[in-house]
């Protein structure tokens, strides 16, 4: 009994086989999102290293860590302050983009292009909200005087910060609209259809998952915490 | 692959969705509440709710919509165990983050 399974675990790692059951190009997407995930946790620990060293949140102390409530205020379109309200609106968006994207890889599983089309244009709309949403946050922060080296609300490091890493998200989430709008055009000419399957929109699909799990995780750090 | 038709699974997406969305109404509405009702009171139960929370929604958005919880073991053991490092690294440099603090503290 030991031998057969011992000779059947060489047969499937001798090659010709994929011992994980995933595809080639399925496994290389995950493997760049592990060293993705590296990147992001690297900017995220760097983060919470520099906002333990310095004051933690006081109204008395104007170099303090600000207090998200009070920088996260504001909504376009309405006056007053409106604490979160934005950026959750923004996390929705997001976590239903990262849905519509699961429900055209299920329609290209049904090999039906229509669906595909359908589903993967919400989840482009989606992430084009999305980043629509960053660029009105970015310049009422950047006109309320946030800037790379300087920030009102306390801690200077606060907005360096803030814009490295949302940025960096940032260019994660266009990205992703890039390769879905390049993959909606090749559905739309009917490209992955004559290949017979839709495993390229699967291939972002875990990519487009990943952008929503690390905003789960900005999300946590600069709006929760 | 996971052996749920193709109804079953669209079922299962937009309860996961619910799940999320849930979730995160949850979280914003805690920090509200604590923003507006009880803002004196300490922040440290809320932050470990919000991380514990913040895990859960990883967890999902992992296993359901990245489809890792339908994998091969050795596939899902392939993507995780890297990931341990983070434990370290996360301890290792908030210890230093507070440290450094001290050392503001002391020169001042």
């Amino acid at each position: 009994m030991e031998a057969t399974v011992q000779s059947n675990a060489r047969e499937l790692w001798s090659g010709g086989d994929s011992p994980f059951k995933v595809s080639y190009g399925k496994i290389m997407m995950w493997y760049f999102l592990i060293s993705d995930t590296f990147s992001f946790a690297g900017l995220l620990i760097s983060y919470g290293a520099i906002r333990l060293s310095q004051p933690a949140h006081d109204e008395a102390n104007p170099l303090s860590w600000p207090d998200p409530n009070h920088v996260f205020n504001a909504v376009p379109f309405l006056h007053g302050h409106y604490p979160l309200v934005f950026v959750t609106f923004m996390t929705f968006t997001l976590i239903f983009s990262s849905v519509t994207m699961v429900r055209a890889v299920q329609e290209g599983h049904a090999m039906n292009r229509k669906g595909v089309l359908f589903w993967l244009g919400l989840t482009i709309i989606g992430g084009l909200i999305f980043v629509g949403s960053q660029a009105f946050e970015w310049s009422h922060l950047i006109h309320e005087g946030m800037t790379q080296k300087s920030n009102p609300f306390g801690a200077s490091a606060f907005g360096g910060l803030f814009f490295l890493i949302t940025g960096f998200h940032g260019f994660h989430v266009s990205v992703g609209v890039m390769l879905n709008s390049w993959a909606f055009l090749m559905t739309f000419f009917g490209a992955f259809h004559r290949r017979g399957h839709y495993e390229m929109i699967e291939k972002l699909g875990l990519y487009w998952h990943f952008v929503d799990l690390v905003w789960v995780f900005v999300f946590l750090a600069f709006y929760l915490l | 692959m996971s052996n749920l038709t193709h109804e079953e699974s669209i079922k299962k997406v937009w309860r996961v969705c619910g799940i999320l969305a849930f979730v995160t109404i949850f979280e914003i509405a805690a920090a509200l509440f604590h923003f507006y009702s009880i803002p004196e009171s300490p922040r440290w139960w809320l932050n470990l709710l919000f991380i514990i929370l913040s895990a859960a929604k990883a967890y999902y958005i992992m296993s359901e919509f990245m489809h890792l919880k339908y994998e091969l073991k050795a596939m899902t053991l392939t993507v995780m165990t890297p990931f341990l490092f983070l434990i370290w690294g996360i301890i290792a440099f908030l210890w230093e983050g507070g440290y450094w603090l001290s050392l503001r503290e002391f020169w001042q």
